[in-house]
């Protein structure tokens, strides 16, 4: 009975590939074995290769004398015409500019971090002048040795002007 | 990756076409005028048969060969070079076909004895009584039944088989040029051969 059942599609298509090599081990040998057996399996393959060798009477036209002549003039003409942004030295151009782009890009944010780090983060010298006042009356805080005396002197403004006038520096 | 995708790029650098286009890319004219002597006819081959029109397959085998010289200085080895080059065939067939509507999938008509549909290649069958005198026909007659039957084919099945026959490419190949997947071509492939078997079988002998 197997013999005369109609094929499946996954069978037919398997056929097909059977017939083109390009089923593998296990799938050739399933056929192979579908072959053995099956009448219409083995009717089908024998005209799918019949008919599909018929594909040779297909013509195959050669091109005209001069198609080779005419593509190659074609080519180089249109290569003049070519739009300037598929042209080559446009291409590198813009590569160029691209590189000089991000030289300018990385220029920028160096000077920036440079500055911005320089300004924001205090350095040693800079502590120093901002405490330049503290540090030349140094011996006179430590002689007072009491420093709420000198926040309670401090917040006297008017005495501390008239002491600024009597003693200037 | 990096080292897979050299890796995988050098092995087509074996190929002879993709040394020559590497020569185009350096901007040898001769190596150009190689590559289009080389394939002008098969590509022709192909065109005229899918389109069944030779003066359209002389422009669209041209376009292809415009495409791949203008293409050269970005051209990486990444696949056999007739892959590309039929890569390249495919989308501008697919196109040529949008922009002129020549579009044709397999017509479905209602027969004159029902409302059954049949595909159109099995109106083209012969009555019994004129099996003979066509079994007789000389190959003229017979190469024009075969072009019929191929054009009884959807364009992707018709491209499909004409890679497969005249240039020989296996199912993977193929996948690479139609961007689809080998199972796909299986199936495309196997449909495509049933077609023309239903068509053909009459006529073998």
């Amino acid at each position: 009975m197997a013999k005369l059942t109609r094929l499946s599609q996954d069978d037919r298509e398997n056929l097909a590939a059977y017939l083109d090599g390009e089923l593998d081990e296990n799938g050739t040998r399933r056929i192979e074995s579908l072959l053995t057996v099956s009448e219409v399996a083995r009717n089908d393959v024998d005209v799918l290769a019949r008919t599909y060798d018929m594909l040779e009477l297909l013509p195959r036209p050669k091109v005209t004398a001069d198609f080779t002549e005419r593509t190659l003039v074609t080519a180089r003409q249109k290569e003049h015409r070519q739009p300037i942004t598929e042209q080559a030295w446009f291409r590198a151009a813009q590569r160029g500019a691209l590189l000089a782009g991000w030289g300018i890009v990385i220029l920028v944010t160096a000077t920036a971090g440079y500055l911005l780090s320089n300004r924001a983060i205090p350095r040693e010298e800079d502590l120093l002048l901002q405490q330049l006042p503290v540090i030349q009356n140094m011996d006179v805080y430590l002689e007072t040795g009491n420093i709420e005396f000198l926040r309670d002197l401090a917040a006297q403004k008017p005495l501390l002007e008239e002491l600024e006038r009597s003693h200037p520096r | 990756m990096v080292t897979g995708a050299v890796a995988s790029s050098s092995a087509y650098l074996r190929d002879p076409d993709v040394q020559l286009m590497l020569r185009v890319r350096e901007e040898d004219q001769g190596a150009f005028t190689q590559l289009v002597a080389k394939y002008q006819d098969r590509m022709i081959a192909v065109f005229a048969n899918m389109f069944r029109d030779n003066a359209l397959a002389e422009d669209l085998a041209q376009e292809v060969f415009l495409r791949v010289y203008r293409a050269r200085h970005g051209y990486e080895p990444t696949a056999k070079f007739s892959t590309w080059l039929f890569q390249i065939a495919n989308n501008l067939a697919s196109n040529s076909r949008r922009t002129k509507g020549r579009k044709k999938e397999v017509q479905f008509t209602v027969n004159s004895s029902g409302s059954q549909p049949v595909p159109a290649g099995e109106q083209m069958l012969p009555d019994k009584s004129a099996l003979m005198p066509t079994r007789q026909a000389d190959v003229e007659e017979l190469r024009e039944r075969v072009m019929e039957a191929l054009e009884t084919l959807n364009e992707r099945q018709r491209l499909a088989i004409l890679l497969h026959k005249f240039e020989d490419m296996g199912y993977a190949e193929i996948a690479d040029v139609m961007e689809l997947t080998p199972q796909a071509v299986k199936s495309l492939l196997a449909r495509a051969r049933d077609q023309l078997r239903i068509v053909l079988e009459h006529y073998v002998t």
